[in-house]
């Protein structure tokens, strides 16, 4: 087993830190900018026009067949060249992983909606409710309980995608990681180190999310 | 040991299935308290008693599904062993009826009745699905056999079960609860089919809540609270004439008499 | 702004054997990793508590990591841990085989645990080994469950191949890329790139739909 020296580590701590810094921002934004779209075109993928539902659904199946990496290399590359703007790259990286987050979070709204008992929704309309008060009163607060370990599973995956702007320079911890590997010449050290930070980010970050959801379980059952 | 009682029919006979101190806890929890019982070959015997007084675990002791903490099974004179390699030996000589069916959903009826000697007794296909088939249609299902048990009602479902029991040819049939998780309409079916192989003679031990069903069929009825035999005896006493005052309180709380 | 396609013809080619090597890493990682996550679905269900415990931190370490890492990890480290040399290759095989198995090791366990108790009982009931049961009872069972999470993850992998290009393995991101910088023509190839992503991913996401939808429990 070679020596194991974490100088450059400490030595770099700030660098690193902003790192871990941005990545944690670059997550939390992308994340609520998915579940935002994602729960808008997710009620209208199961209430839309036939026309809107076909349209939801290419585009969901279309983020399922496309990388990641090629969805952020493509809107920080290509879409300059398109329309003539520069995005920065945590701009770019934000749009492109929203983009594709959304399509997930679209399939888990409408799964969740479509779970819920129809039963519910004539007992809320035989109570006189409008469809968008079912909707919004009693469809999407059982659905979002029954959605919270997919949308675990989801945040933990925007994460780790995060880590994937690093190659469009992204100065998030992963692109960080890799400039002081390179540039101290020692990777393993810098790597593992960056295994137990990504390790202690994303495992609290879903082991919470199942622990809420055995808490409020019972609330979505009907 | 306890004397048979000479009101039990074939209390001459060794016993095919004694319970010597048996005794199981759960943690704190005593949940059988030093249970010493016969059942005799030929008979039927029924557990009663509320909910949580040790019926179930008894019998998922029986055939080692859960094994006793404490004192001796022994079937047919030889007692139970410990090791999973013997005490399968055993299982395959009694039948077990569950509560829930747990009838195989990937196979259909004929297949469920049949895996038993194909696995285990390493039949001919042929032969035990033939056998199996026999079975059905001793229990009124054969021209279900094709069915899955998703496309069965409860009470087919439960009788495809007793028909995957009967293929084993158990010396005994243990029945939890059979009838308790069915809709008020099959109930009957079930029992008739019990009723009927009751009237074969076949050793059988159930634990119920149907007590009429108890009352008719019953050799002899085993009542238990909080892990203990509160009494044990023939139907017509323990119905009639029961001489343990809160066996009296357990059946009228039931609406019995 | 002029666009010339005519670069994604004239490369076709190289493009064709970046599709197919992202085809070949696809299929390689999950025949490797099946295995694997089965091994490791009943080290977990096992009664050794260290092979059970050995199981869960590998499992919970490789689902709790961004698979870039692992790749560059895998690159960087494992030549120095052990004296073997690895091609670009080799390496990111073994990076895409260590994650995939961990999730596959989850799916294999839930799957298994999916089954309810009473039907072991119902089998050893009837006198059957634990080996018969799992055989007969269990694995049948937990295979209708584990077949439509293994189409999703078999999907997600294929996709996650494009990640072994950042060290330089030559599948189909790592190829266009390389087009790209060399030729300039950044739009076209991009988007030629997408283009024959969507061509091979679109029929799989369907295919692993219509798995689901087959395989579906009802109870
Ligand atoms: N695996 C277990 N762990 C802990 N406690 C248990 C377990 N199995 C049974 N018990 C407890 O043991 C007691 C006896 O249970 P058992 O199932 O034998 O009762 P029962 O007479 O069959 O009741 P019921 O009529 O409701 O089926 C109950 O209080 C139950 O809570
Ligand atoms: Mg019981």
């Amino acid at each position: 087993m070679p020596d194991f020296d974490i100088s450059p580590i400490l030595e770099s701590w700030q660098f690193l830190a902003t790192g871990i810094g941005v990545t944690i921002l670059l997550s939390i934004l992308s994340m609520a900018a998915s579940v935002l779209f994602g729960t808008v075109l997710g009620i209208a993928r199961v209430y839309g026009s036939r026309l809107l539902q076909l349209v939801i659904t290419f585009y969901v199946d279309t983020m399922r067949s496309i990388p990641v990496l090629v969805v952020i290399v493509w809107i920080y590359f290509a879409v300059p060249i398109l329309t003539g703007i520069n995005f920065p790259p945590f701009w770019s990286a934000l749009i492109a992983i929203t983009i594709h987050i959304t399509a997930s979070v679209v399939e888990i709204v409408r799964a969740g909606i479509e779970s819920i008992r129809e039963g519910q929704c004539r007992a809320a309309l035989a109570l006189g409710m409008s469809w968008p008060q079912v909707i919004l009163n009693i469809v999407l607060p059982q659905a979002a309980i029954r959605m919270l370990p997919a949308i675990g599973s989801v945040l933990s995956v925007t994460i780790k995608d995060t880590a994937i702007a690093s190659v469009i320079a992204v100065p998030e911890f992963m692109k960080r990681a890799e400039t002081v590997a390179s540039q101290s010449y020692q990777p393993m050290e810098v790597f593992t180190f960056a295994i137990f930070v990504y390790f202690l980010l994303l495992f609290p970050t879903t082991r919470t999310i199942d622990f809420i959801y055995r808490r409020v379980a019972h609330l979505g059952r009907s | 040991m306890t004397e048979p009682s000479p009101l039990r029919r074939a209390a001459t006979q060794r016993p095919l299935l004694e319970y010597k101190h048996v005794c199981k806890t759960f943690g704190a929890f005593t949940a059988l308290d030093d249970i010493s019982i016969n059942i005799y070959p030929g008979e039927v015997v029924c557990f009663i008693g509320p909910s949580g007084s040790g019926k179930s675990t008894l019998l998922r002791g029986t055939n080692g599904l859960d094994p006793f903490d404490g004192g001796e099974v022994f079937f047919d004179g030889q007692i139970l062993p410990r090791k999973q390699s013997e005490v399968r030996k055993v299982r395959q000589r009694m039948g077990m009826v569950f509560q829930n069916f747990e009838l195989f959903p990937h196979k259909t009826a004929l297949q469920n009745v049949a895996i038993g000697p194909i696995t285990v007794l390493n039949k001919d296909r042929v032969e035990a699905e033939q056998q199996a088939m026999a079975l059905l249609a001793k229990v009124g299902l054969a021209d279900k056999a094709d069915n899955y048990p998703v496309n069965l009602s409860g009470g087919q479902q439960q009788r495809v079960a007793i028909a995957r029991a009967l293929a084993m040819q158990p010396e005994v049939l243990l029945f939890d609860e059979p009838t308790s998780a069915l809709d008020p309409e099959t109930i009957g079916e079930v029992l008739s089919v019990m009723k009927a192989l009751a009237d074969e003679g076949r050793t059988m031990v159930i634990v119920t809540h149907e007590m009429s069903f108890a009352r008719r069929v019953a050799d002899w009825v085993i009542v238990f609270e909080r892990g203990k035999v509160l009494e044990e005896g023939p139907p017509e006493q323990i119905f009639e004439a029961p001489k343990v005052e809160r066996t009296k309180e357990f059946l009228s709380h039931l609406g019995w008499a | 702004m002029t666009l010339d396609w005519s670069i994604v013809w004239l490369n076709k080619e190289a493009l064709a054997e970046g599709a197919l090597m992202t085809i070949v890493l696809t299929v390689l990682t999950m025949s490797l990793a099946v295995p694997l996550g089965i091994v490791l679905a009943f080290m977990r269900l096992s009664k050794w508590r260290s092979l059970a415990l050995l199981s869960q931190c590998f499992v919970e370490l490789f689902r709790n990591i961004p698979l870039i890492l692992i790749v560059y990890w895998s690159f960087y480290v494992i030549p120095i841990l052990i004296p073997v040399q690895f091609s670009a290759f080799t390496t990111g095989l073994v990076a895409l085989v260590l994650c995939v198995s961990a999730y596959n090791a989850e799916t294999f366990r839930a799957g298994i645990n999916s089954v309810r108790h009473g039907q072991t009982n119902a089998g050893l009931a009837l006198g059957m080994s634990q080996l018969q049961v799992m055989k007969e009872i269990i694995l049948p069972q937990a295979a209708r469950r584990v077949l439509p999470i293994l189409a999703t993850t078999w999907v997600s992998l294929f996709k996650d191949t494009s990640l072994v290009s950042v060290i330089a393995v030559g599948e189909l991101s790592h190829v266009a890329l390389q087009i790209r910088s060399q030729s300039f023509r950044v739009l076209e190839m991009l988007t030629a790139m997408a283009v024959i992503y969507w061509m091979m991913g679109y029929p799989q996401a369907k295919l692993s739909d219509w798995v689901r939808k087959k395989f579906e429990v009802k109870e």
